[in-house]
């Protein structure tokens, strides 16, 4: 569904992303894996077109949409929940529904908007109070709402779980594999490195810009040295650091 | 009773103002930007509805045409310019020059559109007020021993629905959502598929609408336009817009008001040469007692509306 082919990524004299590539099939969860600083917002950046990238291809479902906007891409069904869940706290929770909707001219959108009420109950209960007053895990909750009512077939995370309390992680998680269920594709980009691994099939790991490895989940999650040598060798506290901060 | 007099007649003349602020109040709250263009985009409106009225078409396209035909095209006028402007300050210098100058260059160039513009129509028509060929302005209600220009009645309900129209605009409609998001999180609304290069505009189109409608209800209201004719509306509009409070739409309609009522009990009181004074010290105290102005936010800045 997704294939990127050596991308670059080139912040004025310095390369965030080095030839990565990677696939996310139909219906798959793949993460990406990686220390602080080692490119993954700029990969999925590049990836929504929010950023233009140096080099390099991204093809979705046969299409090219490297050079495409992020409204292209978004009505070919590539969505990112982006880091820090970043809704409009200025809006109402339906409102903030509604903007994932913004591309939509079909009559359904009200349909959807009632499913995801369904699926959370939260914010029905606080569908015309100020997102603002919504607490962490129900931001992160609207966020990934908000990317649904758009009918994403990929839907791209950045550290979903940072700052969420372990609760929180834990209903995340099983609602990334619900949406999966459904049939849509994951692309997970995760501090927690375990949790990341448990639910994904394939895995990638970037160090520096560079895809260093890639394997299946199972394999990654049994390679001790992985955590060691390329996830900054406190693979552990990264797993902890979301339930502390919560 | 001449009192309540004067207090109607600051209402009316306060309507224009709160058009002229709440475009300012729109550029601001969604971009963030400082638009000079908008006294002249005001300007525009009157001195080509006037010289079209007054001699037609350019180029000899027609003869001179009926007054309301006139200042409609004033304001297309107005909305063209404006959308100009945009092309040509915000858009290009933005993309060109990029963020460390993000303010200071539309900013400043606006200002240059501002004194282009204006100069311009003066080596075209001349510095000299002209006569507005408007309807008869001293048409008057009388209401209880106190008169009402209908012009002005006029002018004030056509603000009202302004005010109400780009209100639900902004709170109802899909386009309103999207300017909404680019006023908060420029970064997120584009992720979800909000175009900037095509929604801006709509800013500068709103902008362009407002001013012209503001120049015309001018033109009409006191019969006379002159190249000079924004400065003063658009200063005074500043101040009320930032005495209401920074990007708010209804902080400007309390602004412009307050701003009028200034204007004419000074006059009534102290005389017209008061004036500047009162608003602009007004204007210093708002911004000592209430920092935010009497309506507006928290912070000043963008994603205010």
């Amino acid at each position: 569904m997704l294939e990127v082919e050596n991308l670059d990524v080139t912040y004025g004299r310095t390369r965030a992303v080095k030839s990565v590539s990677l696939t996310v099939g139909e219906g798959e969860i793949v993460t990406v894996l990686g220390a602080n600083g080692a490119g993954k917002t700029s990969l999925l950046r590049a990836l929504q077109g929010a950023v233009r990238p140096s080099g390099g291809r991204i093809r979705f479902n046969g299409r090219d949409l490297t050079a495409q906007s992020p409204a292209a891409r978004v009505r070919d069904g590539m969505v990112l929940v982006p880091e820090g869940r970043q809704i409009f706290v200025s809006m109402t929770v339906e409102e903030n529904l509604l903007m994932g909707a913004y591309l939509r001219k079909d009559a359904s959108v009200d349909r959807d908007i009632a499913s995801i009420y369904e699926r959370f109950p939260n914010l029905a209960e606080r569908r015309y109070a100020s997102a603002s007053s919504l607490s962490g895990g129900e931001q992160q909750m609207l966020a990934i709402g908000r990317a649904l009512v758009s009918r994403p077939r990929l839907i791209m995370l950045d550290e979903p779980s940072l700052g969420l309390s372990p609760l929180f992680v834990e209903r995340l998680f099983t609602l990334l594999g619900d949406l999966n269920k459904d049939g849509i594709g994951i692309l997970l980009v995760e501090q927690n490195t375990t949790m990341a691994l448990d639910i994904a099939a394939r895995g990638y790991v970037l160090e520096l810009g560079t895809n260093v490895l890639e394997d299946t989940a199972e394999a990654l999650a049994s390679n001790t040295a992985l955590t060691e040598a390329y996830l900054g060798g406190h693979g552990e506290t990264a797993t902890e650091e979301p339930a502390r901060l919560a | 009773m001449l009192l309540l007099q004067q207090i109607i007649n600051s209402v009316m003349l306060g309507s224009v103002y709160v058009t002229v602020a709440v475009a300012f109040t729109l550029t601001i709250g969604i971009l963030n930007f400082l638009n000079f263009t908008i006294p002249t985009l005001f300007m525009l409106t009157g001195m080509t509805g006037w010289a079209i009225a007054y001699w037609g078409l350019p180029m000899g396209l027609s003869g001179p045409l009926p007054w309301p035909v006139a200042l409609v095209i004033g304001i297309l006028v107005a909305v063209l310019a404006s959308l100009v402007v945009e092309r040509f300050t915000f858009r290009y210098l933005k993309t060109r020059y990029g963020d460390s100058t993000e303010h200071a260059i539309p900013l400043v160039s606006s200002l240059g559109f501002l004194l282009v513009l204006e100069n311009l129509v003066q080596i075209g028509y001349g510095n000299d007020s002209q006569r507005f060929p408007g309807p008869d302005a001293d048409l008057t209600l009388n209401i209880g021993g106190l008169f009402v220009r209908i012009p002005q009645l006029v002018s004030l309900l056509v603000t009202v629905a302004i005010v109400v129209g780009l209100t639900l605009l902004l709170k109802r409609s899909r386009i309103g959502r999207g300017l909404r998001a680019i006023a908060e999180n420029p970064d997120a609304a584009n992720i979800l598929g909000v175009d900037t290069a095509r929604v801006v505009p709509v800013v500068f189109m709103l902008t362009g609408l407002l001013c012209g409608l503001a120049g015309a209800l001018f033109a009409v209201n006191y019969g006379e336009v002159s190249p000079f004719m924004g400065e003063d509306i658009g200063t005074k509009a500043i101040a009320g817009m930032v005495i209401g409070g920074l990007g708010s739409i209804w902080g400007a309609v309390l602004g412009g008001l307050v701003v009028g009522l200034l204007e004419m009990m000074t006059v009534h009181f102290f005389g017209a040469d008061t004036v500047q004074v009162v608003v602009w010290g007004a204007l210093l105290l708002t911004l000592i007692a209430y920092p935010q102005g009497l309506f507006g936010h928290n912070s000043i800045g963008k994603g205010k509306l």
